[in-house]
């Protein structure tokens, strides 16, 4: 897996949209992968930066393919737990008045991941999603 | 990167990235706009939650001042991300 650590801050995505374009033209992958990638990774990434103000520590995000599947990973340490898998829905039939703007980022993982799975231990969360790729 | 251009018709055409890295900038832009208007996503390239939050937030806002809000141009996979969020049902998407 490739990995790199960014800082905890959301002007990181410029340089973690960057690794995701290296990794993707190194192993081969169509650039038409990369929304898909940039969006399952700047939401769960942004969720981080948010919601686990506590800590300073960089977040490891981590890159592989398997086979005709994109494997991300993304690992925060010494955080409380927050698991994406199982934040509560958004109402799609709610009147365009009565939305909230937040939640939706979470929405999204759901909708364009193939798997999201959370793990938490040691004060540590790991979210590893996989995306099916686009030939 | 996010470049937004106003124009004096009311149309603010988008060109990039609009990523949540992007937001400090894109909402006072989003708030100076008063009137009707169209936002042109011919040159953007992909959209996050935090730059529909803005643009959610916008239409709100146009539309309870009795304006209206036009997003036109929208590439399949961003129209796509919009219908994620039950979007294209309830804004006006050309």
């Amino acid at each position: 897996m490739a990995e790199r650590q960014f800082k905890r801050d959301v002007q990181s995505l410029d340089t973690i949209f960057d690794f995701v374009a290296d990794f993707l033209a190194a192993n081969g992958i169509p650039p038409s992968n990369s929304f898909n990638a940039n969006l399952l990774i700047e939401e769960l990434f942004t969720n981080m930066v948010k919601y686990s103000k506590g800590s300073t520590g960089d977040v490891t995000i981590g890159l592989s393919r398997d086979g005709p599947t994109l494997v991300i990973r993304l690992v925060d340490h010494g955080v409380d737990a927050f698991d994406v898998a199982a934040a509560r829905e958004v109402d799609l039939n709610q009147p365009i008045r009565e939305r909230r703007s937040g939640g939706l980022g979470l929405h999204f993982v759901r909708r364009v991941a193939d798997r999201v799975e959370y793990e938490y231990k040691d004060r540590t969360s790991t979210i590893t999603v996989t995306k099916r790729l686009e030939p | 990167m996010l470049d937004i251009q106003v124009g004096a018709e009311g149309t603010i055409r988008l060109v990039g990235r609009f990523d949540a890295s992007q937001a400090d900038k894109a909402e006072p832009i989003f708030k100076s706009i008063r009137m009707s208007a169209v936002a042109d996503f011919t040159e953007l390239d992909y959209i996050s939650s935090a730059g529909i939050a803005i643009i959610v937030e916008t239409y709100k806002r146009l539309l309870d001042a009795g304006h209206t809000f036009r997003l036109v141009n929208l590439n399949p996979r961003i129209r796509t991300v919009f219908g994620y969020a039950g979007l294209d049902k309830v804004m006006q998407i050309d």
